[in-house]
């Protein structure tokens, strides 16, 4: 079989090149100054030392992991009854109800940012509504709100369709055995439908937390000129401010935080599943 | 089991829906409103999508997304596909290398993996541009496909392949008589996910492309900072594309289904795959041929412009399409700063358009090419004002293109003259109108502003009034709760929906023009005269052309026709004149004629240390005033 695994060999190269190399460059960039080229250069921990030595950075990147953290939860939490819902559902209901929520994401996520501004915007068809319903003249567009609106709009597809597939591949006997030994229909839910249904909620919080850090256009178009989360500062650095290296640096330590993060996730998860096997 | 029914959850699940489907119809609905506005509905018209066509760059950026999707979709599927299997049979150690390396797009935030790129394209010196984004879109497709293959691959028997080849079948036989129709549910959906990872991307394809290169996501971005309707008309006609494309993909499986009701699973899924490529394939065709009716006989040039956003006429890059038969690039940026930076990094423009103390860089740094004034037949219509100014003393680089001042647009219901006679730019530290005060997102004039409140000359090199200014802008946006904005100030101020903003007097004519209530003031302290001018880089690839251009834009009709959409004072002294005169576009509205007769006005000359430190001052000004009033609730 030697030569089908031959057909690797040109991936790997490539892989070498386009996705290995780029995160070496980072790394590179992060720890040079401007003007050193890849022969010459002097290593320098500056721009980390920049980074964590000022309080309004370190807010700035809090803040961004504690929306991120909120989106999740918000997501979570509707995100679950909702696969909850459809994985109930006949198969063909399923299939449509699975359809309606995959369609946005094939409009550009920019796109379908874009879309709150109308909505969202001063005299626009939510504020008239609130004020229909005697809500008062409150301001929705560039405000943390919705900020965190436009991150659950564009986020909550991947949770929803992570726990929906966990979900509809459980084995439905398996609630039958739970009735027939007397649980109702709670104690069913909460001993077998969710502990089986970790996995999902686990590869759907990823695809939530992940995107929601780093984002930088969400709170650029909805959030105003200055809602600033870690992604437009490090978006700045490179399209305005020109300090890539800074740039690169901060880049690095959001990658890192995000890596052990997952492998806290993960981890915590293969515990729990291990957990439950010997138990 | 029987099913029980769920109110709460049914309910919620519509609410859903509504919530999934309530903007995009929303935004498809005013995409055909009438008037400009993005909340009140004014009338059915086909408008914006009129205006669609003719800006033109609009559909270039609709098959940009499509073409780069199908072909990046196609390739990494094949590559995908061959590589998974070939993975799964190497070596244990080999395979779960490149699991890990195949998890990094995946598990890297996209800034990341974008920013990452771009510094391998500049690294490697290639010209950013539709190949890089190309190229970055299947390194991020690829690991999709892979993830989706390889379990299809896991759950075959690994025998196959060589039962097959005992039977005398040569290996690529094996390969794609039997391994790959196995697999083909996996190869499917997984060309499908890096289709769709395609289209939604953004951020990725934002820092790889190059070249006045967009796609419909740069294109929103770019443009999102004033209303512009069109954008609902190329994203509805985006949305219409991909409902088709779905419809076939998903309707068409029941069609087969009737129709072959015992044909083979793998038909079933080949034929809808089949006929998307070919939809897919008919909508790049159908905007390349539209593309083409476009294109004129005797084109064939193209002139590279990077201009600020909506910064041009109507018309006149039609007009001067149409008569020279060059095709223009149009690229926009929103700062000097952005702009520099690409200019910097060796991206190549025939045409640029930065303010006075840019241009004065610029020179110093070499990036600009002497003008040849043989060929410029615009001097004379120069009004005098701006021809020979400090930043290039003999127009020797630049032609002037818009000119004017800053000043304070406010609310003459809210705010009286007296105050702002009295106060000045002190008036954004005055709290009666805290909560109600828009500052304009620029480094330069955020500490003009403060360095002219405190009498000082807005070009101090002193470390001390630097310093002075910038505890008077950390003072602002600790107290009073401004909206730091860039273009979004021209719609809001118009709608009156703040007391007092800093403006460019040419938005400030704008705003006055579609709101009486609204007035400008220039603070007798001083302000900035700038303009902002015509250059021609060293590395432009057709400079004849932008010398033309340079003249096609300062004639009558051209400079006529972007001053008056515009809305900023013309360099070209006719149209200024037939615009604030009698009848004109601007008749009444005193921002539009900038003021020439204060002492303390100045112009901006560069200055490399102290660019560094406003830089420097004015990212940490925001940084504190997102710290000190993160949110409104």
């Amino acid at each position: 079989m030697k030569k089908f695994s031959q057909m690797a060999i040109p991936y790997i190269v490539w892989s070498i090149l386009m996705l290995v190399l780029p995160m070496a460059l980072i790394a590179f960039y992060s720890v040079t100054q401007p003007g050193n080229s890849i022969i010459s250069f002097s290593v320098t921990l500056e721009h980390y030392v920049k980074f964590f030595t000022d309080a309004d950075f370190l807010i700035i990147l809090w803040r961004s992991l504690w929306i991120a953290f909120k989106t999740t939860i918000i997501c979570l939490l509707i995100g679950y009854p909702v696969a909850y819902y459809i994985s109930h559902c006949q198969e063909r209901v399923q299939n449509i109800l699975v359809f309606c929520i995959t369609m946005p994401m094939w409009i550009n996520m920019l796109v379908r940012t874009y879309a709150w501004i109308g909505l969202l915007s001063q005299d626009g068809l939510i504020q008239r509504l609130l004020k229909m319903l005697g809500l008062g003249n409150t301001e929705l567009l560039y405000t943390e709100g919705a900020v965190l609106l436009g991150m659950v709009y564009n986020f909550i597809p991947f949770m929803i369709l992570q726990i929906n597939t966990t979900l509809c591949k459980m084995d439905d006997s398996l609630l039958e055995a739970a009735a027939d030994l007397g649980a109702d229909s709670i104690q069913a839910f909460g001993r077998v439908t969710l502990p089986l249904s970790i996995p999902g909620v686990v590869n759907g919080i990823t695809l939530v937390f992940l995107p929601a850090v780093s984002s930088f256009f969400i709170p650029k178009l909805l959030g105003g000129g200055k809602y600033f989360l870690i992604g437009n500062v490090i978006e700045n650095q490179f399209i305005t401010v020109g300090e890539w290296n800074f740039g690169s640096a901060i880049s690095m330590i959001i990658a890192v935080i995000m890596m052990l993060l997952m492998m806290c996730v993960h981890k915590a998860e293969a515990r729990n599943q291990g957990g439950k096997e010997e138990a | 089991m029987k099913k029980r029914k769920r109110p709460v959850l049914k309910a919620l699940m519509a609410l859903m829906i509504v919530f999934f489907y309530l903007p995009i119809i929303y935004m498809i609905v005013f995409s055909f409103n009438e008037g400009k506005s993005l909340t009140v509905f004014t009338g059915l018209s086909l408008r914006w999508y009129q205006h669609m066509l003719e800006t033109g760059g609009m559909l270039e950026a609709l098959y940009t997304t499509f073409s780069v999707a199908v072909i990046a979709s196609f390739i990494s599927t094949v590559v995908g596909t061959f590589t998974a299997i070939g993975l799964s049979k190497s070596k244990k150690l080999i395979r779960d290398l490149m699991e890990q390396v195949d998890n990094l797009p995946m598990m890297n935030p996209e800034i990341v993996t974008a920013i990452g790129l771009m510094l391998l394209f500049i690294t490697f010196r290639v010209e950013k541009g539709y190949i890089t984004m190309l190229l970055a879109h299947i390194a991020f497709c690829i690991p999709y496909v892979i993830l989706s293959v390889m379990p299809k691959i896991r759950s075959l028997d690994p025998d196959l392949a060589d039962a097959a080849m005992d039977l005398g079948a040569t290996p690529w036989q094996a390969l794609m008589k039997v391994i790959i129709p196995q697999i083909m549910p996996g190869i499917v959906s997984g060309g499908l996910i890096a289709f769709t990872m395609s289209v939604d991307d953004f951020i990725i394809s934002y820092f790889v492309t190059g070249g006045g290169v967009k796609n419909l996501s740069i294109m929103v971005y770019t443009m999102s900072r004033r209303i512009n309707p069109s954008i609902n008309a190329a994203s509805t006609l985006m949305i219409g594309i991909i409902t088709i494309v779905l419809l076939i993909i998903n309707v068409g499986p029941l069609f087969a289904a009737k129709r072959q009701k015992r044909e083979k699973e793998r038909k079933k899924i080949l034929l809808p795959a089949a006929l998307a490529a070919v939809c897919a394939a008919g909508c790049i065709v159908f905007v390349r041929f539209g593309d083409m009716q476009e294109k004129r006989p005797f084109e064939g040039e193209i002139l590279h412009i990077y201009n600020w956003g909506e910064y041009t006429g109507e018309n006149i890059i039609g007009d001067f399409e149409e008569d020279t038969g060059a095709k223009v690039i149009l690229e926009n940026y929103d700062s000097n700063e952005q702009m520099y930076i690409k200019v910097a990094n060796g991206e190549s423009y025939d045409i640029l358009v930065p303010s006075d103390y840019m241009i004065q860089r610029l020179i110093l740094e070499e990036y600009l090419q002497k003008l040849d004034h043989t060929k410029l037949t615009c001097m004379d219509k120069l009004t005098d004002a701006v021809k020979g100014l400090s930043y290039d003393p003999e127009n020797a680089y630049s032609i002037p293109y818009f000119w004017g001042t800053v000043g304070i647009v406010y609310d003459k219901n809210k705010v009286d003259v007296e105050s702002l006679e009295q106060e000045g730019f002190n008036i954004f530290l005055n709290e009666k109108y805290q909560g109600d005060i828009y500052l304009y997102d620029s480094e330069r004039d955020s500490f003009m502003m403060a360095l002219k409140a405190l009498g000082y000359s807005m070009n101090t090199e002193d470390a001390k009034e630097l310093d002075e200014a910038y505890e008077w802008l950390v003072r602002c946006v600790e107290t009073m709760e401004p909206e730091i904005v860039t273009d979004e100030i021209i719609d809001n101020m118009a709608q009156g929906r703040r007391a007092l903003g800093l403006m460019y007097s040419g938005d400030a004519a704008y705003v006055m023009a579609e709101n009486e209530n609204m007035g400008f003031y220039l603070p007798k302290t001083g302000t900035n005269l700038w303009s902002d001018a015509m250059v021609i880089p060293k590395n432009a690839k057709n400079p004849e052309l932008a010398h033309a251009f340079i003249n096609f834009a300062s004639d009558y009709e051209g400079a006529y026709d972007n001053s008056s959409y515009v809305g900023y004072t013309s360099a070209n002294q006719e149209v200024m004149d037939v615009l604030s005169g009698p009848g004109g576009d601007f008749e009444g509205i005193s921002a539009y004629i900038p003021r020439t007769d204060c002492e303390f006005d100045e112009v901006f000359v560069y200055n490399e240390k102290t660019r560094k430190e406003i830089s420097n001052m004015w990212s940490r000004v925001k940084i504190v005033a997102s710290n000190a009033n993160p949110s409104k609730h």
